[in-house]
């Protein structure tokens, strides 16, 4: 007897995705599992504790494997060995905690020579860290190679603070025209720097997306103090000029900001 | 679609008792993930179906009146014909979706509501509109015929319209839980929708979608014209089927092999979007989901080209070509081996160094693309040499000019593919930002061969001398099993491509602003997620054939409905699509 067009085709439908099927659960599986909350506020926890769950955070809430490995080079972000050694002489007059602290809350705020400023901000969403969290976090960091000294107090109040407050962004209260005009006049930028349709010198780096690749907060910074916030990648170090705060108004500074900002 | 339109009006007042309402509900014995899981993709399969296969359908009725043609005309009516079967199975599991995001995940559905309500109604609108154009357009194909064709085509354009705005307005919601714009940290909408709607994910969304659901309908319907062929009676129906079943499979070829391009520009985006968030797509715990799609991919192109090897066996004086098939062989496969090869698709440091630090954060990733992307592009240019070499197999040329003819045709594809590989390679010894520029020389490599080619070999073949008619029908059975492997497949493609897009997400609703506090917050590895997206899978097939024979279109014999005779594609006929 004959099969029934139907159930061969029926079968050979069935054959296919059995077997894509069978190949989808031979290969390695992982979940993704969500975060839980940790709070050690109040309450008694000894340094060792605090690494263990600070250690947890790394490798599960904090997702930092995405990009950084503890003793493997080559990823998309530092090596974190050593981390704890090394943060007290990253940058002059800030100790490892509180290097480690501003790493992970604002970490456009220095810039690890040749990495990309992708980092994302570890209290706020999505990895949201709490306050004792990062609390924690900071305690293993430090352990790798240094001392753990952080206590809660070094946290500020304000992390882990925003999931259901204030907005984040950053309202200048500049005019971004007049900062265009500052840009191309009295600030000069545009003897070294594009800006969208405007300059073309290739000294410094284009700024046309300035505000999407950047936080308003580094750029701020950046303008009164270049050799500060870090160089960015394959330019020179000690080019861009140190006095703009000097020689520019706080009007014409903020105007000058508020331009950047439209920079998307 | 009434009680769709109910539910749709009693929503503001369900949004403010949704205060009081629990936050989720547990949906009986599977639990309500899986429950909107299936419901949702189940919807998208049909709902990607009577969206792409009108598409097609108006321009082969236009080609039909252009032309004067009858066959096509009866084809474009096949194809609508299907596509209203599905309409009102669409919108009742649109409904059920509605139902069980306000039943059973209210606290969120509130929050879509609170961004999205004023698109509700534009929704809801659309779908009427489009419901009443389709029906016209279908019932009134006799009525509206001869001199008054135009107002038929017209609604069949006007009815894409209505389809390609119900999708844009549909993906608004989906991509803003992806990438959220227009609202600040709480969540709350900041100024207009339209900012909302017009997040970093939607156009490129809409771009993949609008396109996959052309390959889709495509492959649904060219595996229902194999269902018909490999069932069929006569030979004159199966001649008609084979050519059915060839059409479907040539549109969902053409839409293919544009689909990588749109993908590439959907992953940027999610880059731009988040870093983190492209990273765990790539890299992270999603990173084995690529190769299952490259796999997937890699059976649609071998598929597609042995269909058309297939195919050419029907073709008298097809023999002279077949000899090209080993080499086109060789190339897939190799290029299928570079697309699935686990390099995973992430930024290394050195990469980061070399793309200029924080400056092309986003491109980055499209660079490390460099080995897959010229394999892919050689695998588009082999598909599309077996195309030509298809369409030519039982023609001679007799213009004068035909040797030059071939041998510039030659020299493009050569050119074309010259280009790809050398781009291929000279990518790893420049630096990234270089490199990224390169992947638009690929493309444009291609794309002009693919335009040089046919603008020679349009003339050249017109009034060709011929070496025998296509003997529609005589193709071998199995190549309509390869037509229902593209259908199963690129179903289950889309299923795991919905996986993808909603599990990226990770334990989120809405990423970044609203968690999954739900007993479901997990995301399944991949295994479990391949049982669930056959099972669903399965469930639409077995829905598809219940319908089509439900509305009779299984009847043997009787391909006709009111009065459209079938026209004869006698096994012996020279039509050339
Ligand atoms: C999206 C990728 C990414 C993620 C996720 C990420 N980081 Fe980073 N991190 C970087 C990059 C890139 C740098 C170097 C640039 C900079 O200083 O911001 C960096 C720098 C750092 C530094 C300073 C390193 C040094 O050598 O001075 C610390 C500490 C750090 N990250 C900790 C963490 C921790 C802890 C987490 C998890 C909560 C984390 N990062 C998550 C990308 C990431
Ligand atoms: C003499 C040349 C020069 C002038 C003038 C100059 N810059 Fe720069 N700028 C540079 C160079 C070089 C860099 C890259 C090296 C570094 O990071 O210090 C840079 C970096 C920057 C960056 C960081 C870009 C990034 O991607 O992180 C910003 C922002 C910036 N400049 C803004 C300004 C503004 C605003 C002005 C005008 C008030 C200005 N610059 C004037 C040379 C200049
Ligand atoms: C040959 C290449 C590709 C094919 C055949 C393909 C196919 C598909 C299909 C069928 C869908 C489902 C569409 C729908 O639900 O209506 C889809 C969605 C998706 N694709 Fe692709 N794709 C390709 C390349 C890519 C690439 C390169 C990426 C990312 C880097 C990508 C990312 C996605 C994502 C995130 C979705 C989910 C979005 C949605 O729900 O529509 N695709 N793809």
């Amino acid at each position: 007897m004959r099969l029934p067009v139907a159930v061969k085709v029926g079968a050979f439908a069935l054959v296919v995705m059995g077997t894509y099927t069978y190949y989808a659960n031979s290969i390695p599986q992982i979940q993704s599992k969500p975060p839980a909350e940790l709070s050690l506020e109040g309450g008694n926890v000894t340094p060792a504790q605090l690494v263990k769950a600070g250690e947890e955070i790394f490798h599960t809430k904090g997702t930092c494997e995405i990009c950084h490995r503890i003793g493997q080079k080559g990823t998309r972000a530092p090596d974190l060995a050593g981390i704890g050694a090394r943060a007290g002489k990253t940058k002059p007059g800030m100790s490892a905690k509180q290097y480690i602290i501003e790493s992970l809350l604002q970490p456009g705020a220095y810039l690890v020579e040749g990495y990309p400023n992708i980092m994302p901000q570890v209290d706020k969403p999505p990895i949201a860290l709490n306050r004792s969290e990062v609390w924690a976090l900071t305690a293993f960091l430090e352990s790798q190679g240094g001392n753990v000294d952080v206590t809660l107090d070094d946290i500020p109040k304000t992390a882990g603070a925003t999931a259901g407050g204030a907005p984040a962004e950053i309202k200048i209260p500049g005019d971004p025209k007049a900062g265009e005009v500052v840009f191309s006049t009295k600030g000069a930028c545009i003897a070294c720097h594009k800006a969208g349709k405007i300059g073309a010198s290739p000294v410094g780096p284009d700024l046309s997306q300035i505000a999407k690749i950047q936080t308003p907060d580094y750029i701020m910074k950046k303008i009164l103090d270049p050799a500060g916030s870090g160089t960015v990648a394959g330019f020179p170090k000690g080019v861009m000029p140190p006095m703009f705060g000097q020689t520019l108004t706080a009007k014409e500074y903020v105007d000058l900001v508020a331009f950047l900002l439209t920079l998307k | 679609m009434v009680a769709l339109l109910t539910l749709l009006s009693a929503l503001p007042a369900l949004a403010q008792d949704a205060a009081k309402e629990p936050a989720y509900r547990a949906f009986p014995l599977i639990g309500s993930r899986l429950a909107v899981w299936a419901i949702a993709q189940l919807h998208l399969n049909f709902a990607a179906f009577i969206l792409g296969v009108p598409i097609f359908a108006v321009i082969i009725e236009i080609i039909g009146w252009r032309t004067g043609d009858a066959q096509y005309d009866w084809l474009s009516h096949e194809f609508v014909k299907l596509t209203f079967a599905a309409f009102s199975t669409t919108a009742l599991l649109g409904a059920l979706l509605l139902f069980l995001f306000i039943g059973y995940y209210p606290k969120f559905w509130t929050y879509m509501t609170s961004i999205f309500f004023p698109t509700y109604g534009v929704y809801a609108a659309l779908f009427f509109a489009e419901t009443f154009t389709v029906y016209i357009w279908y019932y009134g194909w006799d009525w509206l015929s001869g001199s008054r064709k135009w107002i038929h085509v017209s609604l069949g354009v006007l009815s894409n319209v209505f389809g390609t705005a119900i999708l844009l307005v549909a993906n608004s919601w989906v991509t803003f839980m992806i990438s959220p714009a227009g609202v600040d940290e709480s969540g709350a909408l900041k100024g207009s929708v339209w900012a909302a709607i017009n997040n970093f994910t939607w156009m490129p969304i809409n771009i993949h979608r609008l396109i996959a659901n052309i390959v889709f309908g495509g492959t649904i319907a060219a595996a229902y014209a194999a269902f018909r062929f490999l069932g069929a009676k006569t030979d004159e129906e199966r001649a008609r089927y084979d050519w059915m079943g060839y059409i479907g499979n040539f549109v969902a070829l053409s839409a293919f092999i544009v689909l990588p391009f749109a993908g590439y520009y959907l992953g940027r985006e999610i880059y731009a979007f988040n870093q983190t968030m492209g990273i765990t797509m790539m890299g992270g715990f999603m990173s084995w989901l690529w190769i299952i799609q490259a796999i997937l991919i890699g059976v649609l192109f071998m598929g597609s080209n042995y269909y058309l090897w297939l195919g050419m066996e029907r073709i008298p004086g097809s023999e002279r070509y077949r000899r090209y098939v080993p080499m086109l062989i060789g190339i897939l496969a190799f290029g299928f081996m570079v697309w699935a090869t686990p390099r995973s698709m992430v930024i290394t440091l050195d990469e980061a160094r070399a793309m200029g630090g924080t400056h092309h954060p986003v491109l980055g990733f499209l660079g490390v693309m460099s080995a897959k992307n010229t394999a892919v592009n050689m695998m588009i240019l082999t598909t599309f040499l077996s195309f030509v070499l298809y369409r030519r197999a039982n023609k001679v040329s007799t213009k004068p000019w035909v040797g030059t003819g071939m041998a510039i045709q030659w020299a493009a594809l050569g050119l074309a593919a010259a280009v790809v590989i050398f781009f291929g390679v000279y990518g790893y010894f420049v630096e990234s930002l270089v490199r990224i520029g390169f992947s638009v020389y690929q493309v444009l490599a291609v794309l002009g061969a693919i335009f040089v080619v046919m603008a020679i070999d349009i003339p050249m073949f017109k009034g060709a001398r011929s070496t025998g008619a296509i003997r529609w029908g005589t193709i071998a059975p199995r190549s309509q099993y390869v037509l229902i492997l593209l259908a199963v497949t690129f179903t289950w493609l889309m299923g795991l491509m919905g996986f993808a897009r909603s599990g990226i997400r990770q334990h989120w609703h809405v990423y970044g602003i609203m968690r999954d506090n739900s007993v479901d917050a997990v995301t399944p590895a991949i295994g479990y997620a391949a049982n669930m997206i056959t099972v669903v899978t399965i469930a639409f097939f077995a829905l598809v054939l219940f319908i089509f024979w439900l509305g009779g279109l299984g009847e043997k014999g009787r391909a006709e409905a009111h009065g459209h005779a079938a026209p004869v594609i006698a096994g012996g006929s020279d039509r050339r699509p």
